[in-house]
């Protein structure tokens, strides 16, 4: 099997160590001896969903985001069809802002892709910390850090990607953090997210192995390294283990 | 124009005694002012001598308690300052440019303010020139030279008119600080604003700053290297300013020193690489540095200069910029330069710039790295010593490193590969995480967290050449492990202890 992950605008959109996150997929699949393959995409290449098992949008500054924005819109629909289809994205900062209706900021309002029911407004201060959430679906706490103007609100049917242990989250008043919708997380957390936390970096591949027809489970991995670092985070901030 | 500044400065001064003599209220008040700065100096003075005593690093307290007392001290002091203020701002190399340009004007018999230890936000700026002060309030200096925080530009400018900026280059730094690189850029240039009359001199192959300096509308002068050095091509390099500023279409290069450094245009606006004023040929990085200047005279005279040769004992692509801009800040400010070569070849760098130790049989070369850029120039340098040697790499977030260090993935670490390599170890507060960095490009580690105890395994079994590599906390520790090292070393050897070497490459 090949799994190929496509990184969205890598040019623009490469604050806060995205690049991390390509790499974590990709080793982790040809650990397992998966065949990975990443395409870069650049801002004026056309992008063959269909072609693609993973999706990874990232963060910029507001700036580059709004450049990123503008084109966006020609993708839409294809993008909505991947994700309605069930294809396995990953959006980070920015990225997760763009899957909204919106983001509202006072030198005007970003059109968002209307991926995902959720929009966002901009607040202050910037809310920037080391953040760890608690989510059912995983062993152990993820961690990463957040560093957003943005506040963002859910749609009343969904659900997030965890709930705020340590740090603000989505907009430092619900508690909560992120968002999963079908194979979709979208979330705050840099870092950047998947290192450290190879469940959720697993749980992505998972999901996009499964939509190619892949039942098994993933073969374990080695991953004393990767604990021992999320452990520290969870630790030093929480206080518990 | 410049000469006329300095009429009107000295035409300002003759005014305000005017005045003060003929209101006595407002001399009174002049005198009040002038205790008011005596008390600003004297108590700053006694904090920083009591703070040296503790063995501590005061120069911000003593800056900051200075501007309590008298809030327009830095006004006060920097308008006696006789010739020209000099300010150096950028991401990477102020510290170095900006020591390296007092260096030139000292070398030339005048006496310069400069905030040498590299603070350099509003308090680091005001420190420099308080100490630098007599009690009476009086300051004796031909020259400031100050290196300015991008961000404190704006709360520095109010205070203090420089006449000529140099600015070095805008890499992404410590997001979680300073923002993003379109917010510093923003920042500054509503300092640069503030300073009409300054002229910039600025770094070409930086398409941001060169966008910054142009834009400004101020005059100003370039630098820059227009001979491709590396041939290296890594499209997965992070770079900043892929995108004209101006318009926002992506800017085509003719090819890159390091991060966005190089030769660009914009294919749709018409935004270029300014012609260059400073230019670099000729470059050698076998064994130090070496390489030419020419210099267009003026942009009417197209008559060539002869080449000025500078060469250097210290390494590091990225000191030719650091030399150059100093060079080019030199000339534009008018020094002969008759001292210029003896100056650079006798310029020692900071601590932890590529500073070297001698511990028995090893020698350890410790330098700062605080950011991608700076990472990846240091990758660079180290590599291009190609003896065997172990490394070290320590990573702490404490507030002044960066609490986020995200960054730690925009460096281009897997460039650390290769036979000469013996050993990396990992260690400080974030060892964890940049031991995870390595994993991921198939790199193995040994996880040391105590910077101390790393070194001395590394001492102990290492083949005798060692590199460590820190962020900005890290630096003042390891410093001071590798001097006491070094003294212990040099005594049960019966050497004169204290004697260190700096600069040179390691292992030669």
């Amino acid at each position: 099997m090949k799994i190929t992950i496509g990184h969205l605008y890598p040019d623009l959109l490469n604050l806060y160590g995205d690049r991390g996150n390509i790499q974590c997929l990709k080793m982790r699949l040809l650990w397992r001896g998966i065949d990975a393959e990443v395409l870069r995409f650049g801002i004026d290449d056309p992008v063959d969903f269909t072609k693609l098992d993973i999706v990874l949008l990232g963060g910029g500054s507001d700036r580059e985001q709004m450049i990123v924005c503008r084109r966006l819109q020609n993708i839409q629909k294809d993008f909505k069809a991947y994700v309605e289809d069930g294809g396995t994205t990953i959006a980070v900062c920015g990225g997760y802002q763009l899957l909204g209706h919106y983001y509202n900021t006072p030198d005007g309002k970003m059109e968002g892709l209307h991926l995902v029911d959720l929009y966002t407004e901009q607040g202050s201060p910037r809310l920037i910390s080391n953040i760890v959430l608690q989510n059912d679906l995983y062993p152990y706490p993820v961690v990463g850090f957040e560093n957003h103007g943005g506040r963002t609100y859910l749609g009343k049917d969904q659900k997030a990607f965890g709930k705020v242990l340590f740090g603000s989250g989505n907009n430092g008043k619900d508690g909560q953090e992120g968002v999963i919708y079908k194979n979709v997380i979208g979330t705050y957390l840099h870092g950047p997210l998947l290192p450290k936390n190879p469940h959720v970096c697993d749980d992505l591949l998972l999901r996009a192995m499964r939509r190619k027809g892949y039942s098994d489970d993933l073969a374990p991995l080695d991953d004393h390294e990767e604990k021992e670092a999320n452990d520290y985070i969870v630790k030093r901030f929480t206080g518990k283990s | 124009m410049l000469s006329r500044r300095r009429l009107t400065r000295r035409q300002n001064s003759r005014r305000t005694k005017r005045i003060s003599k003929a209101a006595r209220e407002r001399r009174n008040g002049d005198r009040y002012m002038g205790l008011r700065t005596s008390l600003a100096i004297m108590t700053a003075k006694l904090l920083s001598f009591a703070c040296k005593v503790a063995g501590r690093q005061g120069v911000t307290m003593a800056g900051k308690i200075a501007m309590k007392i008298d809030p327009d001290i830095l006004k006060t002091l920097s308008s006696q300052v006789k010739g020209d203020i000099v300010v150096t701002c950028g991401t990477n190399g102020k510290t170095t440019t900006n020591n390296l340009i007092c260096s030139a004007f000292e070398s030339e018999g005048r006496k310069v303010v400069c905030n040498h230890t590299g603070s350099n936000m509003l308090m680091g700026v005001a420190a420099a020139f308080v100490l630098a002060a007599r009690v009476s309030g009086k300051l004796d200096a031909d020259n400031a030279v100050i290196e300015i925080d991008e961000a404190s530009a704006k709360r520095v400018f109010p205070y203090m008119k420089p006449d000529y900026m140099v600015l070095t280059n805008l890499f992404r730094d410590q997001l979680d600080r300073y923002g993003e690189i379109d917010i510093t850029m923003n920042l500054l240039q509503e300092a640069i604003a503030m300073a009409p009359d300054m002229k910039i001199i600025v770094n070409a192959d930086d398409s941001l700053s060169s966008f910054l300096a142009i834009d400004s509308g101020h005059p100003y002068v370039t630098y820059g290297i227009s001979e491709q050095v590396f041939r290296r091509k890594d499209e997965n390099e992070i770079r900043e300013g892929q995108f004209c500023k101006k318009c926002g279409s992506r800017l085509v290069y003719d090819f890159y020193h390091f991060s966005q450094m190089g030769v660009y245009r914009c294919p749709s606006c018409g935004f270029r690489r300014p012609d260059v004023d400073f230019d670099v040929c000729n470059v050698n990085l076998q064994g130090g540095l070496s390489f030419d200047v020419s210099e267009s005279k003026s942009k009417i005279h197209t008559e060539k200069l002869p080449l000025h040769h500078i060469s250097a004992n210290y390494r590091g692509f990225y000191n030719i910029y650091n030399i150059l801009a100093c060079y080019a800040a030199a000339k534009t400010a008018g020094l002969s330069m008759e001292h210029f070569d003896q100056m650079i070849a006798a310029y020692k760098p900071e601590f932890g710039r590529n500073e070297l130790f001698h511990i028995g049989n090893s020698s350890v070369l410790l330098n700062l790295a605080k950011n991608p850029a700076g990472f990846n120039q240091n990758i660079a340098s180290v590599m291009e010593d190609e003896s065997p040697k172990d490394i070290i790499i320590v990573i702490n977030d404490n507030a002044q490193d960066g609490k986020d260090i995200s960054w730690l993935w925009d460096v281009d670490f897997d460039r650390l590969q290769g036979p000469s390599i013996r050993s990396i170890t990992v260690s400080g507060i974030r060892c964890q995480d940049m031991r995870l960095r390595l994993k991921y490009v198939g790199m193995k580690t040994d996880l040391i967290p105590d910077v101390k105890t790393a070194i001395e395994k590394r001492l102990a079994d290492g083949c005798g050449n060692l590199y460590v590599l820190v962020n900005y906390t890290a630096l003042y520790n390891t410093h001071k492990t590798l001097g006491e090292m070094q003294a212990r070393s040099e005594a049960s050897a019966g050497k004169p202890a204290g004697k260190k070497d700096q600069g040179k490459e390691a292992g030669s």
